[in-house]
């Protein structure tokens, strides 16, 4: 599978840093299976003519993937997506997940569904992602 | 000086000052200090009449300071070496170009100063700006003009680019094409490049580094992303009425209205959110700011 610099999206005015935004999307098209094991990003210098952003910034965000584990530079290929393996203790992971949990419940309130309504979306989707995955 | 040439910074400023005017002088800078490694892409900012193309001007020694000190490649501005000022490109505000002659033979005209003219990378952003090679220069559209004159500035490849406010006259597409070229032209990470803008999203779509003129001194200078990173927004709502005297240490900005609050910070120490939550029974979001709402907290004091 390949990725375009097409399928980034980078918004220069907003208050996240461009490199993390890149970093962000590079894990969230690999928790959607659009990237596997193997893949190769797009190289610097497509993603920052595509992107019209400065090369140092995709630069910056592939390092601090491959700092982090997610991919790593293979002579000659590029930054190459890594085995998906887990950093941090579950304790840490949790936290990072914690937010997103309480613009979920606060969004569900909202719109009246019940803990057990909005329980149902969230295993729906996990379903529908794991289908995608193996499809 | 003991320091090997290449890891001197481009450019280094201290305590630069410049009045106007001999009887009541106006100071326009009043210690601007600045330091600028190669490789940097340096956007600066700051309101109208703060002072950009002032320091610009000393900086390409056609300002006299008033004083403090200058390099620019290890040399001061006002006697720079004609190799050194070989190894400048400029923009100014407002295009200085030959009205009488035509496009090519303005071309042709500034490549006889240069040695490192790159006449085809020069054809090249004519062609891809649509410039009409064969009209005369005079007539031309502001936005057209600006366009020739960025191609002159960047044709003899200088390693330091020195633009004031580039594209203030280009129309979006334009600005999107002539960021493009700048991005290629810099694209080997030697180059060094200073725009001032107003501009603030052109600056967070290619500037590396971020330096803000406020008051006559630079207030910020630093890494764009680290900026970012740093300066948040707290917004507070607390489950009871905040007093007047409400304040959180090291605030930018602090705007109270009943149970709800808004504070800008400079940075968030670790534990700060934590402990007003606790302390004022409140919920409180951290926002992230874009250079403009940064740009805004600081001036809005």
């Amino acid at each position: 599978m390949q990725v375009t610099p097409l399928q980034f999206e980078v918004h220069p005015s907003s208050g996240v840093p461009i490199y993390r935004q890149i970093m962000d999307q590079v894990r969230a098209l690999i928790a959607g299976g659009k990237l596997a094991t193997g893949d190769v990003l797009p190289s610097v210098r497509q993603m920052a003519a595509e992107l019209g952003i400065n090369m140092m910034t995709v630069s910056k965000a592939y390092s601090k993937l491959e700092a982090d584990g997610v991919v790593s530079r293979s002579r000659g290929q590029g930054m190459v997506v890594d085995e998906p393996g887990c950093v941090g203790s579950v304790s840490d992971r949790r936290r990072e997940l914690q937010p997103f949990a309480e613009q979920l419940v606060v969004r569900g309130i909202q719109l009246s569904l019940t803990d057990e309504q909005v329980l149902t979306v969230v295993r729906n989707s996990q379903r529908e992602l794991r289908e995608t995955q193996s499809a | 000086m003991s320091e090997p040439v290449n890891n001197l910074p481009v450019i280094h400023v201290r305590g630069l000052q410049k009045s106007y005017g001999r009887f009541h002088p106006k100071a326009v800078l009043k210690g601007v200090d600045l330091t600028i490694p190669a490789g940097t892409v340096m956007g600066l900012v700051g309101t109208n009449g703060e002072g950009k193309s002032t320091l610009i001007k000393c900086l390409l020694g056609l300002l006299k300071p008033t004083g403090g000190e200058m390099r620019v490649f290890g040399e001061d501005p006002w006697n720079l070496s004609p190799a050194t000022k070989a190894r400048i490109g400029y923009v100014p505000q407002e295009p200085s170009l030959l009205p009488w002659m035509t496009v090519r033979q303005q071309l042709a005209y500034a490549a006889a100063f240069f040695p490192n003219w790159d006449a085809k990378f020069a054809a090249d952003l004519i062609c891809r700006w649509k410039l009409p090679w064969d009209e005369r220069v005079g007539p031309l559209s502001l936005g057209q003009k600006q366009k020739v004159a960025i191609v002159l500035a960047l044709a003899h490849r200088p390693e330091l680019l020195i633009l004031d406010e580039p594209v203030a006259s280009l129309d979006p597409v334009a600005r999107r094409k002539f960021l493009e070229s700048l991005m290629q032209a810099t694209a080997d990470g030697e180059r060094t490049v200073l725009f001032s803008t107003h501009i603030t999203s052109d600056l967070e779509r290619i500037a590396s580094h971020v330096a803000i003129l406020k008051d006559g001194r630079i207030v910020v200078c630093e890494e764009l992303d680290q900026l970012k990173d740093r300066v948040k927004r707290l917004r507070i709502l607390a489950g009871q009425e905040l007093p007047r005297s409400f304040a959180v240490g090291g605030a930018l900005r602090t705007e109270i209205n009943g149970r709800s609050a808004l504070v800008a910070m400079a940075t968030v120490e670790d534990g700060l959110v934590e402990e007003l939550r606790t302390r004022w029974n409140a919920d409180v979001s951290v926002e992230d700011l874009n250079l403009e709402e940064i740009f805004m907290e600081l001036h809005l004091d």
